[in-house]
């Protein structure tokens, strides 16, 4: 599988969407990231939200952006996907939680996923919204 | 029996490494380089974190690989110490600097699945140098 962070060093298929996947549980994390690339997805992992504006702030790639709400941190992850709406406006968002957003929130995600969630039904939309992005 | 009946060498195993690191660029880097190894890479984001997953017994690690400094109750040592006394005979590798890092994968990867390193090491120290500089640049 490519390497994400690394695809523009190596040349291993650059094109491989990469997903950065945002949940301070580390289970949970680990699970839907082990999904993810058993998919053909790259996946790049933060453990709240501070983390992941430190790998958007970087050069490494990111197509889709998957997070949890609640979080420790700075921001939590409805504040991150509204921030990444903006300043980020290409990238795919899909937020999982226990707790729905309401008002105007909801037209932020691409997709919204209740918790616990469907492992597969997760990845299957995932890759729904990353269909353009595969070459 | 001719060579194209002979039993196929049976794969190697692959091992799972836990890799403990707070700076998520170092993190990133370190676990892509692994996984382009064909290791199994597990991402824990402090101390705290890989205790929780040392402790699931549906995961089976065989290689802690830690940074020293780290925030949170306990550093790289103390999780070297926990390990010890909790999970006697597990592997921990104890990395200090991104380059120490990346030399210690680099190892690894000659010992791994793959039995080779899919790039040298300094390509990763250079990819974390410029990532870590890109952040600087920004603050």
């Amino acid at each position: 599988m490519a390497g994400s962070g690394l695809a523009d060093k190596t040349g291993l298929k650059p094109k491989t969407p990469i997903v950065l996947v945002v949940e301070d549980e580390v289970l949970t994390r680990l699970t839907i990231a082990n999904e993810l690339r058993s998919s053909g997805l790259s996946v790049v992992e933060a453990a709240n939200a501070d983390e992941a504006l430190t790998v958007l702030r970087s050069s490494a790639r990111v197509d889709l952006l998957f997070t949890d709400i609640q979080m420790p941190g700075s921001i939590d992850g409805l504040a991150l996907a509204e921030l990444v709406r903006k300043t980020h406006p290409a990238l795919k968002i899909v937020i999982a939680s226990s707790f729905s957003p309401v008002g105007p929130a909801r037209d932020i995600p691409d997709a919204f996923f209740g918790k616990p969630y469907d492992t597969v039904k997760v990845v299957s939309k995932i890759k729904e919204l990353l269909v353009s992005f595969e070459k | 029996m001719t060579a194209n009946d002979a039993p196929a060498e049976p794969a190697a195993a692959v091992e799972t490494i836990l890799v403990v690191e707070d700076e998520v660029l170092i993190r990133m880097v370190i676990s892509e380089y692994l996984r382009d190894c064909e290791y199994k890479v597990i991402e824990a984001a402090n101390a705290d974190e890989a205790i929780l997953v040392l402790q699931c017994k549906e995961l089976t690690i065989d290689v802690v690989f830690t940074a020293v400094e780290m925030p949170g109750t306990m550093d790289g040592f103390g999780l070297s110490r926990w390990v010890r006394a909790n999970k006697p005979g597990l592997g921990v590798i104890l990395v200090g600097s991104p380059a120490r890092a990346a030399d210690a994968a680099a190892e690894l990867c000659e010992s791994g699945p793959m039995l080779a390193k899919p790039y040298e090491p300094q390509v990763v120290v250079d990819r974390i140098k410029r990532l870590l500089a890109e952040r600087k640049a920004r603050k």
